[in-house]
């Protein structure tokens, strides 16, 4: 968390996925089995548990050569990152892709994006619960001191920020401006531990926190006024 | 409510917050500093200060709807209000916090499976009213039947479970004294919760729909269970204004009369022919058209009379003999003995005094008397609340009076704001 992204006066580049991937028979192809190994290598962290879940039981899993998944993966933790990369473009689409909150208070685009988070991240929940304690291991590759994972989180907040941006005209940015996305990185990791553990009937308390707490951060950024 | 910034209302709402106010302005005093540091002027940091301080208490003043509705019946019950604040306090509706169309659209989804654009062929992204606990959407079904679409904001329930807990925890004294019974907390939460609870309230919409059918006057919505459950209920839409955008077209005395006659009639058609009744009539659940025809909606607080408490109404109202007299006693202690209680000596002087003041005044026994009633003169709202305030505070009252004081404050309420003149008597005798 050190370094923290440029607030530039200009409004930033649309953040989209970084990726472009190749269209073609093959790389579909490619493309497809990249995702069986996603979802398998999920769906076995969420059952068995992150740390007993092998590259042979996920590639038995997906029905390929244990080979194979080092083709595309070089371990179980970059098959994490890139579900979590799916996650955050996922996240970010649901935002952007939406015609409706084009003019939408900017509690309504935040809201939207970390409520599309969750509702990716919900089928997996056990293994958010572990991952979250396995990034605090400062070798982890899902931590904040792994290159991928940090370039994750400032496209993340990035995204966040450029949310902010063009919602609030140009004369309210002031010497809160530069610390909003680092808040905001905090307080979605707050909202994920409130979800965790979260007991209510389908969750349903997270999403009143999401709404309320946004409601009184906006009111933060915006020094009261609307 | 009244605009002003100083009604009693405001006083007492004031000093309820102030605790919390105080709290956030000091929060957000530490906050900003830590955040702006010496880079702005102290000045600014002032105005900013107050200024945020003020929103996020009122973002967190909007989440205590339900504290707020057992506020209003704790301070009847315990009178620590003076008889005008209460007045005031007892006609707030409750309303939960408003949900943008993402939210909203969250939770058709959570609740109903689909977005709501996929469920009905029109749906208006913006809601047109505030319901208690939600907010209402109109829309139109495959059929093209116009509804409204009543969605509650999440979390509410736990939001008033939570609530009570903490309110049994502080009230420990107050129960163990007698000023707050125990039997009327677990009542209020009983009520309190069912409201959140929209199956219920759909029972209670056909319920009123079949046995209201007899009043012309009166509008009840149907029902649409297919696109109903417990957080989202969707109705026929029921034509009509809100009494406050209703009284600006400046309605004739003679409308007037009709509509206040009509409210009369409906309310004990319930009470003393269905011996159930809406308890909720905040007059922002009444609508009401220039035909007097009046349209309900929000049937969330229902309340069933049993059989004992029937009989007792029917035999004190419009009581023609001596209040003071020992039979008029009897018929009390009878009352009070049908729910294992004993009718106490304080208890028996505010319910004699309530009687003689309040009722013979407004509901003259006498069988040739059939002048109207005129509810324009404010002596008869106060005279009610002195004398209701009065029998609460005995500590001995019915847990169940509370609800209809509660549904009879919104009645007078909405008779005084509609300057009605009404032949009160004649209509309760109909259904004696």
């Amino acid at each position: 968390m050190a370094t923290k992204p440029k607030s530039t006066t200009k409004a930033p580049p649309r953040t989209r996925s970084t990726k472009t991937r190749p269209t073609g028979k093959r790389a579909q192809n490619k493309e497809a089995i990249r995702k069986r190994i996603v979802k398998s290598a999920l769906n076995l962290f969420q059952t068995k548990g992150f740390d007993t879940t092998t590259t042979k039981a996920i590639a038995r899993k997906a029905g390929i050569a244990e080979g194979t998944v080092f083709n595309y993966f070089r371990t179980k933790e970059d098959i994490a990152l890139s579900f979590f990369e799916e996650e955050v473009d996922h996240a970010i689409a649901a935002v952007r892709d939406n015609p409706r909150l084009r003019k939408a208070p900017i509690e309504e685009k935040l809201f939207t994006l970390v409520h599309s988070q969750l509702e990716y991240l919900a089928p997996y929940e056990r293994f958010i619960g572990a991952a979250l304690i396995h990034a605090l291991n400062p070798a982890s590759h899902l931590g904040p001191f792994s290159h991928r994972a940090q370039q994750l989180r400032h496209r993340y907040l990035a995204f966040v920020t450029e949310l902010i941006e063009e919602s609030s005209p140009k004369q309210q940015h002031d010497a809160l401006s530069w610390l909003v996305p680092e808040a905001f990185w905090i307080y979605y990791l707050g909202v994920l531990l409130f979800w965790l553990y979260d007991s209510s009937e389908d969750k349903e308390h997270t999403v009143a926190f999401l709404d309320r707490s946004l409601h009184v951060g906006v009111a933060f950024l915006t020094n009261g006024r609307r | 409510m009244a605009a002003e910034n100083n009604t009693p209302t405001h006083r007492a709402l004031r000093m309820a917050t102030m605790g919390a106010g105080v709290a956030g302005s000091y929060l957000s005093y530490i906050v900003q500093r830590a955040f702006i540091g010496r880079a702005k002027g102290e000045r600014k940091l002032k105005s900013t200060h107050t200024r945020v301080a003020r929103r996020i208490r009122d973002e967190m003043q909007t989440l205590r709807g339900p504290a707020m509705k057992l506020g209003q019946t704790l301070s009847l019950q315990t009178g620590i209000l003076p008889d005008e604040t209460l007045a005031e306090l007892m006609s707030l509706q409750m309303e939960a916090p408003g949900m943008h169309p993402s939210l909203m659209r969250v939770q058709v989804k959570r609740s109903l499976g689909r977005e709501p654009e996929e469920i009905f062929a029109k749906f208006a992204p913006e809601p047109f009213a505030a319901a208690s606990l939600g907010q209402v959407h109109e829309a139109t079904t495959r059929e093209h039947q116009r509804v409204a679409v009543k969605i509650q904001y999440p979390g509410i329930r736990e939001t008033v479970e939570n609530d009570f807990k903490w309110f049994r925890t502080v009230s420990k004294p107050a129960q163990a004294s007698g000023h707050i019974p125990k039997e009327v907390i677990d009542e209020m939460e009983q009520q309190i919760v069912a409201e959140t609870d929209y199956r219920l309230e759909a029972d209670n919409i056909n319920f009123f729909r079949e046995k209201l059918s007899p009043l012309s006057f009166v509008e009840v919505p149907r029902v649409f269970r297919e696109y109903s459950t417990d957080k989202v209920l969707t109705m026929s839409f029921v034509g009509g204004r809100h009494l406050e955008q209703f009284l600006k077209q400046k309605p004739n005395q003679k409308l007037r009369d009709r509509l206040g006659t009509n409210l009369v009639e409906l309310f004990y058609f319930q009470l003393l022919k269905l011996g159930a009744f809406h308890a909720d009539p905040h007059w922002g659940n009444y609508l009401f058209n220039d035909n007097a025809s009046i349209g309900l909606v929000d049937f969330g607080c229902a309340k069933k009379l049993g059989p004992a408490e029937l009989k007792y109404l029917k035999n004190v109202f419009l009581y023609s003999g001596d209040r003071h007299s020992p039979e008029f006693r009897r018929v009390l202690e009878t009352n009070y003995r049908a729910q294992g209680k004993k009718l106490s000596t304080p208890a028996y002087r505010a319910l004699v005094s309530f009687s003689e003041k309040f009722y013979r005044n407004v509901y003259p026994p006498e069988r040739d008397r059939h002048e109207l009633f005129d509810f324009a003169d404010k002596t008869f709202l106060t005279d009610y609340i002195h004398e209701a305030t009065r029998l609460f505070r005995t500590k001995h009252v019915m847990s169940e009076y509370l609800f209809m004081a509660r549904a009879e404050m919104g009645l007078y309420h909405t008779l005084h704001a509609l300057k009605a003149r009404v032949p009160t008597s004649d209509i309760v005798r109909k259904y004696l």
